[in-house]
């Protein structure tokens, strides 16, 4: 192609010049003084275009209010044919056929009405302590909870209970699995029986629960660059040596590794400030339409996952 | 093959001159429509299956990206019609480099082939008013390719209506460490006292005038034996007791050169940081889209992804790519901000 036929392709979708644009609008100040004909073609048209975009969101309105209740007809009797029955070997036939796991899930969940309710935090809980169960039946023993507001870093003994206590309730009081709950810049809470590291390891059902907060995402790069700042000005670094390797480490380790799957159970892909160094690679689900945490969401995340072809940079 | 054919009947088709101005005509219409309502300001594209829409068509790869680069041109004309001010493409991943060097000098090919079209048709883009900007690792860009980015720059420089940000070669992580690295330089270079009718040499000694013999040893015996500790972390102190005691000339020098007035590392915050992003001075992001089906971000615009950020992710190849296909994300974006305004003023008629 030369550049004449190149440009007969594009000019189609070419809007007019700039000069020309400009002498018509000079020509439309004139005839607004002259002669009110294209002033009132204007005001029509204007019209014309309120009333149309009225119109295109009536239908859609309408369009997406449809969609979203096929989606809930749609999950509520694909949830009631395959239900889970509280079973973790149902969970397991559910997810024995797929090809590949991901080792660390992360879920994004979120305080109901903004948290006013007062039972707003228990029930988080108990979607976490459930997520936590689906996991531990589907053999992922790295579980990261992302919730804005941070509200379940607040007493995390508590948490821990409850949820092990409902784990118990899945798996029998001697199956269940270790909870390990941890949370940046905060010790490690450990089931209490637990003594030493070695005790099980992370066995057959040990799960990791890593909960996150808004102030581990963009808040904690500033923290490591104040750090880092503070290094180079005693001269123990050069900001020459601030690799992304560097800030990969101490990311990885004091705040999260780079999750392989993210599910959120929102409506549609909503991050609210999950952390943006740790999502590179990761593989995002999000069942459209979706309002709450539904174990069908979960198992379809897990088997779009299997599929997702990986390649990076290719 | 039948793809081309497909491809030439409909743009037979659409030439014709009822159906290409009835065509047009829906076009504006349209457009028009949809700028009644909030535009977002910043939308980004991850143009992903130029390959795989090639290869699922049997048509030859370059062939893919040739009807890439068309589709580019549609949306960029619907999105700056729409209002869009800033319009983000991912062109070249650094990790592209890792592709096989055959493949790899192919598409630096293409990119010059490209970039040398956009200077030939300099005066359609200005149509556009739109200037280029390439966001990534200069330094990475051969230096065959280079003039040639310059020269699309420096022809748009005058368009200020709009923004088109070609990332290229780019990753998120890459863009991250630099403003990080920036960050750093900025708060670790010595900053210029600020501007003050007072001397702080003045003041120094008046107090040491003044200053009875008594406390005068006292320090300067505390300075005798400094600890090691203090010693290694001079910045935190400050000129405060090195340059008020009276000792030896010699740690009053050492003094004085340590206390290099340094920015208050405590200040960053995420602003410092967002203003060394390639994107500091465009307006947040409220749309990314990525096509054909993957649900990655894949190193793009992850800080800027942070919150408010609407992320689509389309089932079409991005060849496809186009004004039909975009209108419905619109719409939908523009009914979910519909949504949260109500919700907020509900709630807040709820709180009232």
């Amino acid at each position: 192609m030369n550049p004449q036929e190149r440009e007969e392709l594009l000019k189609p979708y070419l809007p007019s010049a700039p000069r020309l644009r400009e002498a018509s609008t000079k020509r439309k100040q004139h005839s607004n003084g002259t002669a009110s004909g294209l002033g009132v073609r204007n005001v029509l048209k204007k019209q014309f275009y309120a009333l149309s975009f009225a119109l295109i969101h009536a239908i859609f309105s309408v369009y997406i209010r449809i969609r979203i209740a096929c989606h809930a007809v749609y999950l509520r009797i694909v949830s009631v044919l395959y239900y889970h029955h509280h079973t973790p070997e149902y969970i397991q036939r559910d997810v024995q056929g797929l090809s590949r796991k991901p080792k660390h899930l992360s879920v994004i969940l979120s305080l109901e009405e903004g948290g006013k309710r007062l039972d707003a935090k228990e029930k988080l809980i108990s979607e976490v302590a459930d997520i936590a169960a689906w996991c531990a039946s589907a053999g992922i023993q790295m579980l990261s909870v992302y919730e804005k507001t941070g509200i379940l870093k607040d007493e995390m003994q508590q948490s821990h209970r409850e949820i092990s206590s409902k784990l118990r309730n899945w798996f029998g009081k001697y199956q269940a699995p270790d909870l390990h709950l941890h949370s940046p810049n905060m010790p490690v809470v450990h089931p209490s029986y637990y003594s030493a590291p070695a005790h099980k390891g992370a066995g057959e059902y040990g799960i990791a629960i890593m909960l996150v907060s808004e102030e581990d995402g963009r808040e904690s790069m500033v923290d490591l660059t104040k750090v880092l700042t503070v290094m180079a000005q005693k001269n123990k670094l050069s900001p020459a040596d601030i690799t992304s390797d560097v800030i990969d480490n101490e990311l990885t380790s004091s705040v999260m590794a780079e999750p392989d799957l993210l599910i959120s159970f929102a409506p549609y892909v909503d991050l609210q400030g999950y952390p943006p160094w740790q999502i590179r690679l990761t593989e995002i689900y999000c069942e459209q339409d979706n309002q709450s945490v539904e174990y069908q969401v979960f198992v379809n995340a897990l088997r779009k996952y299997a599929q997702a072809t990986f390649k990076l940079g290719k | 093959m039948s793809i081309k054919a497909d491809a030439n009947v409909q743009r037979w088709i659409a030439t014709l001159p009822p159906i290409a101005w009835a065509l047009r005509q829906a076009r504006e219409t349209l457009i028009g429509t949809l700028r009644q309502g909030p535009i977002p300001q910043h939308v980004a594209f991850e143009m992903d299956g130029n390959r795989r829409f090639a290869k699922n068509n049997h048509i030859e790869t370059i062939e893919g990206h040739n009807m890439g680069f068309e589709a580019l041109a549609k949306v960029l004309e619907v999105c700056y019609k729409c209002g869009v001010k800033v319009v983000t493409v991912y062109a070249f991943s650094i990790e592209n480099f890792n592709r096989p060097k055959s493949e790899v000098s192919g598409l630096m090919k293409m990119a010059k082939l490209k970039l040398e079209q956009l200077c030939q048709h300099g005066e359609l883009l200005d149509r556009y008013g739109a200037g280029i900007r390439v966001l990534g690792e200069r330094a990475l860009i051969p230096d065959d390719v280079l003039p040639f980015v310059d020269r699309a720059i420096e022809m748009t420089k005058h368009n200020t209506d709009a923004v088109l940000n070609i990332c290229f070669p780019y990753t998120s992580r890459a863009e991250m460490t630099a403003a990080i690295k920036a960050t750093v330089d900025e708060f670790s270079m010595p900053s210029e006292p600020p501007a003050t009718p007072f001397s702080q040499a003045r003041i120094t000694e008046t107090i040491r005038s003044k200053q009875p013999k008594r406390t005068d040893s006292s320090t300067s015996l505390r300075e005798a034996s400094p600890d090691p500790a203090a010693k290694s972390d001079v910045d935190d102190s400050v000129s405060s007791t090195t340059t008020l005691n009276p000792g030896s000339p010699r740690t009053e020098a050492k003094g004085k050169e340590k206390a290099i007035p340094f920015k208050d590392a405590e200040s960053i915050t995420v602003d410092s940081i967002n203003s060394h992003m390639y994107t500091a001075d465009c307006p947040p992001l409220d749309i990314f889209i990525r096509t054909s089906n993957v649900m990655r971000l894949s190193d793009f615009m992850l800080w800027q992804c942070h919150e408010d950020t609407h992320i689509f992710f389309l089932k079409c190849f991005w060849p496809e790519m186009d004004l039909w296909h975009f209108i419905p994300v619109l719409l939908e974006w523009q009914w979910r901000q519909k949504k949260e305004r109500e919700g907020t003023s509900g709630r807040r008629l709820k709180t009232e």
